[in-house]
């Protein structure tokens, strides 16, 4: 999960590698999911979570869909 | 993950936060005075149930997500430290998990150009026109979690 300027370089990256795109998120949207997905980490009663929680946060900021799906 | 395990995983975060490093499993045995077999033991557990990630054939902490023990191009500031975050998601994670600002120093992995991020009250107000790609589907993430 990578950083990049911008889509010209996406572009450019995906076509060096000859790799398939995968899923594009602006950065604030993987900040509205780095929220979600990690602020509860250091909790102390923290526990693992079932695959649906997960998949629950990923569809609760709109990333849905078979690339999405943890199964 | 029994209640052992989950304290252990508690002892490491917990550490990681206080000390910036992972506890050694000598370490974390002293800290619950115990022999060390049964800390690597628990270490091996916590790694196959991905509560953290050791370096192959170790058991040295790898990543304790969104915390990374490894080199990376992604530098976060928060909390009065300074971290190394696994990947790009990470990187804003780890401002997320300590609840903290963050200023993210990365880059472009198409060109290697500096990159900046921040993060005030948990809203993104530095590198907004930035983009993350994910090139890994999310059902095989932990097929090669250091690829992904």
């Amino acid at each position: 999960m990578v950083y990049l300027r911008s889509e010209e370089h996406l572009e450019r990256w995906l076509e060096s590698n000859r790799w398939e795109p995968g899923a594009t998120l602006a950065a604030p949207k993987m900040n509205e999911l780095a929220r979600a997905w990690w602020s509860s980490r250091l909790a102390a009663g923290w526990r693992p979570r079932a695959v649906e929680q997960s998949q629950a946060i990923l569809e609760a900021v709109g990333l849905t869909g078979e690339f999405w799906s943890l199964r | 993950m029994d209640e052992f395990d989950l304290d252990v995983r508690r002892h490491v975060y917990f550490s990681v936060v206080a000390n910036g490093r992972p506890p050694t499993t000598s370490d974390a045995a002293e800290a619950f005075g115990l022999p060390e077999p049964e800390i690597a033991d628990a270490y091996r557990r916590l790694h196959v149930a991905h509560a953290f990630v050791l370096f192959a054939g170790s058991t040295e902490i790898r990543m304790a997500n969104p915390f990374c023990f490894a080199p990376t191009p992604h530098r976060v500031e928060a909390g009065g430290k300074i971290w190394t975050g696994t990947c790009c998601w990470d990187a804003l994670g780890i401002p997320a998990a300590l609840h903290a600002d963050g200023e993210i120093a990365t880059e472009c992995v198409c060109c290697g150009e500096p990159l900046r991020l921040g993060v005030r009250d948990g809203e993104l107000v530095e590198g907004a026109d930035l983009l993350c790609h994910v090139l890994v589907p999310a059902g095989r993430w932990w097929d090669d979690i250091g690829f992904t």
